[in-house]
């Protein structure tokens, strides 16, 4: 087993260890009265904050092809279903690629 | 399988189990294509074939398992990782406040090992169920067996399958990546409440992807648009 698959499952057991802490967590709480209501407001919008900052690549590359397939694929995001919209999303990056070299 | 081992329980355990399996069904379809594409998308990162559902099979939350596909390097940013890993899934937290008080008359210890299992869809169905007629372990648990089961199975055939069709990346293949984000926020959403502090976070981390080391982008954005939620919060 080389050094990068030791620190490929080291972090796979802490993403668990981390997950399964979320899930007791709560419930070890007891009540949600424990958690005071501004924290859980904050607590309700963090997980979209994250996932929204993990795509800040994709909108940071500077191409208007990408730009123009994101927002045709957010589009298609709010009113399709799962596999429509990653069909909308590559088909768009597709197009938008061959249209408009970089 | 389900209906196979419950076939020694009493009736009404039987009875609950099947119902679980029932309510199971639609999501069980809905988790296949989620998945197929995370799988594929893990192997072109770089995740070995045996590391995909053994990530999917320990973790078990799909949100964070996309995120860390995204960000994943060889060898991996460890703090970041599992840094956003909790942050994505700090929502259990919330879910797991509002079921505890249904839970009392339930061991403790096997509550601990049955959490495990808890999902943003069998936490949803085993609230509402809760609510009208008490809570069911049976139920509950029949219901998170079905949806584990799928989403180990359906990542690890997509791990299987995605580097067979490799090649589709360059027709814009990486757009399947914020395609599937953008239908994992449309869950997300609370109305125009969430609008700022979501558009805090991109602004914030786009700016931070350009000037910063690679690795800053996700906190700072994140914090940030945690910020703006909790400033919001008080009026």
């Amino acid at each position: 087993m080389g050094a990068g698959t030791v620190m490929t499952v080291l972090t796979l057991l802490l993403m668990a260890l981390a997950t399964y802490c979320t899930r007791i967590g709560g419930y070890l709480l007891l009540n949600r009265q424990h958690i005071a209501p501004r924290t859980a407001k904050v607590m309700e919008a963090a997980p979209g904050c994250v996932l929204i900052a993990v795509l800040a690549p994709d909108f940071a590359s500077g191409r208007m092809a990408d730009l123009l397939a994101l927002t045709v694929t957010l589009v298609a995001a709010m009113r399709c279903s799962l596999l429509v919209t990653v069909l909308v999303g590559i088909g768009s990056g597709w197009f938008f690629r061959m249209i408009l070299p970089s | 399988m389900q209906v196979a081992s419950a076939s020694h329980c009493p009736p009404s355990t039987r009875m609950e189990v099947l119902r679980g399996l029932r309510s199971a069904l639609p999501i069980m379809l809905g988790f296949i294509p989620f998945g197929l594409v995370l799988g594929a998308q893990a192997r072109m990162r770089g995740f070995a074939l045996f590391e995909v559902p053994m990530m999917t099979g320990l973790n078990f939350g799909g949100g964070s398992e996309f995120a860390a596909v995204g960000l994943w390097t060889s060898p991996p940013h460890i703090l970041l990782i599992v840094g956003v890993t909790f942050l994505v899934n700090s929502r259990h937290l919330l879910m797991g406040a509002a079921l505890a008080p249904y839970l009392r008359a339930i061991p403790r210890n096997k509550m601990l090992f049955c959490l495990f299992f808890m999902c943003d869809e069998t936490w949803a169905l085993s609230l509402t169920d809760a609510r009208k007629t008490g809570f069911s372990l049976p139920y509950y648990m029949s219901v998170s067996l079905c949806l584990y089961m799928s989403w180990v199975i359906g990542t690890a055939i997509g791990a299987v399958a995605g580097p067979i069709m490799g090649d589709v990346s360059r027709y814009g293949f990486d757009m399947a990546f914020p395609a599937v984000f953008f239908v994992l926020l449309r869950g997300m959403w609370k109305g125009m409440a969430s609008a700022l502090p979501w558009g805090v976070s991109l602004g914030v981390a786009v700016a931070a992807y350009m000037v910063l080391p690679k690795g800053w982008y996700v906190p700072l954005g994140a914090v940030s648009g945690g910020a703006v939620a909790w400033v919001q919060a008080r009026s």
